[in-house]
């Protein structure tokens, strides 16, 4: 049987990971934070492509490893696959989770969350729950950018959550 | 008895090759295996109706020569094995045995966070697996 | 050894709980590790700040350790080492460790890990062999113990990526704050 761990593990890891990043490592520097949280995520993903790819034939073609991505891998690392694949026919992909794990059970820093958290400001504090929840899709766009990549799909991965509990994640190949 | 076995990446660039004969034919090993990666490749471009399903990782026989048997296995993430034995009389199901936990080394060898994609693969854990692989080649039973 | 309100075994909390692939935990902790190197170039300051993520991931998980496992007060350092050794690594990681090497009086030990999901596919190259790869563990038992008032030191004995035949961590008792328990607001 597969080695397994608490699933809290997991989630404080990410959660102190997002929290180091943002709050002492790249402090004032959102971006740069974003951009090393997601290599981190590109190369859990390439490393996770090659293992859950292991027995199985190889993609012919990018709808295939796209697919596979929705069902096989989602569920090896979210326990249920992708609800909802939509693609433009050019070249870009939207996957939608009605209840992305991550955001519903990680706990967002309050140490993000709560900057300056004034009565009057209440369109800021929501702004800044946002930035701090956009900090913690970085791992999971990096995942996803690194395990398309490993299948010979280069793009470009961004996340969107306008309807939450809803995640989306927008694949965009590059030509 | 098993000559050689080399991992080669997406642009055939060499990521591991270990030659297992007492004979100094290191070189025509390797050379026997970059002749083979174009046989991969026409292999994968230009599937046989008649030869293993469409898409399968393993490849099969690549090319025989006069004392050696060249076979292959492409991974989904674009990542040659090669196989180069000196039997002459090899059961199929040997080689595709041999394959599956070759990859399985592979992938672990290639989950060490240390480890950068499109190097050469350094880890003494793989060397060592491999070796044990090898050994076991083609007695049945081996799991 | 039981404080009342019968605690539960390790087992039967990690058979309780959600609980996930270990391959997805141990490369993401690996490629932090990977990526910290990068970022921060010193492996003294990996092992820094390594130690200092698990303190904060202790003092926050301290809260769900003792709920789930219904231990409710130890008495000592002695019994609060072995549950987290027997309890705490077993209801997160899936692993045991044991406790041994006591001092004379009490208040050093070392808790022994044979079997550590955190190393799973990690050779260490030449240019980290000053790394405490798995330092983010002692931070973590640093940090819980001082939520139960235990101020403690925190450091490797043994490490299997070094070649040793165990993972041993060292447990010093510095200070013990006599008060009652946790829920303390301010430090």
């Amino acid at each position: 049987m597969a080695r397994e761990v608490s699933e809290s593990c997991i989630d404080s890891l990410l959660t102190e990971m997002v929290s180091s990043y943002c709050n002492r490592f790249d402090a004032n520097k959102p971006e740069l934070a974003g951009r090393r949280i997601e290599a981190i995520g590109y190369q859990v993903g390439h490393q996770l492509a090659e293992r859950y790819t292991m027995e199985r034939p190889r993609f012919s073609d990018h709808l295939e490893a796209i697919k596979f991505i929705c069902k096989d891998f989602w569920s090896e690392v979210f326990k249920k696959q992708i609800d909802n694949l939509k693609t433009n026919h050019r070249g870009t992909f939207v996957l939608q989770d009605n209840k992305f794990r991550w955001l519903a059970r990680m706990s967002v820093d309050p140490s993000i969350e709560n900057v300056d958290l004034s009565q009057d400001t209440s369109a800021l504090a929501e702004n800044k729950a946002t930035q701090a929840m956009g900090m913690h899709l970085y791992f999971p766009c990096g995942i996803i950018r690194g395990a398309l990549s490993n299948l010979g799909i280069p793009c470009a991965v961004s996340a969107d959550i306008s309807n939450l509990p809803a995640c989306s994640f927008v694949v965009r190949i590059k030509a | 008895m098993i000559a050689c076995v080399a991992v080669i990446g997406h642009q055939n660039n060499p990521l591991y090759i270990q030659s297992f004969t007492e004979a100094d034919d290191a070189l025509k090993l390797h050379h026997i295996v970059h002749c083979s990666l174009d046989v991969v490749e026409e292999r994968v471009n230009n599937p046989k109706k008649s030869g293993p399903t469409l898409n399968e990782t393993f490849l099969g026989l690549l090319y025989p020569t006069e004392n050696y048997k060249v076979y292959g296995y492409l991974t989904n993430t674009k990542v040659k094995f090669i196989l180069v034995t000196t039997d002459l009389d090899v059961r199929d199901a040997d080689v595709r045995n041999f394959f599956r936990r070759f990859h399985a080394a592979y992938v672990d060898a290639v989950s060490n966070p240390f480890h950068v994609p499109g190097k050469k693969i350094t880890s003494k854990t793989f060397a060592e697996r491999v070796s044990n692989i090898v050994k076991s080649f083609g007695l049945s039973s081996a799991g | 050894m039981a404080p009342p309100g019968a605690p539960r075994s390790g087992d039967a909390i990690f058979a309780s709980v959600e609980r996930v692939n270990a391959e997805l935990f141990t490369l993401t902790y690996g490629a932090i590790v990977r990526q910290l190197l990068t970022d921060l170039e010193e492996v003294e300051e990996v092992n820094k700040q390594l130690d200092q993520m698990g303190y904060n991931i202790g003092i926050r998980l301290v809260d769900e350790f003792l709920a789930k496992s219904n231990v409710t007060r130890c008495v000592d350092f002695r019994e609060t080492a072995e549950v987290i050794a027997k309890v705490g690594f077993k209801m997160f990681l899936g692993v045991s460790a044991s406790v041994t090497n006591w001092d004379a009086d009490g208040t050093c030990c070392s808790i022994i890990l044979e079997d550590n999901p955190l190393v799973d596919f990690v050779e260490l190259p030449d240019t980290c062999q000053g790394l405490y790869y798995c330092n983010i563990l002692s931070g973590v038992i640093r940090g819980a113990l001082e939520m139960v008032s235990m101020k403690t030191e925190v450091t490797w004995a043994r490490d299997m990526l070094r070649g040793d035949d165990a993972f041993e961590l060292q447990v010093k008792l510095l200070k013990q704050v006599p008060e009652e328990y946790p829920y303390k607001d301010d430090e």
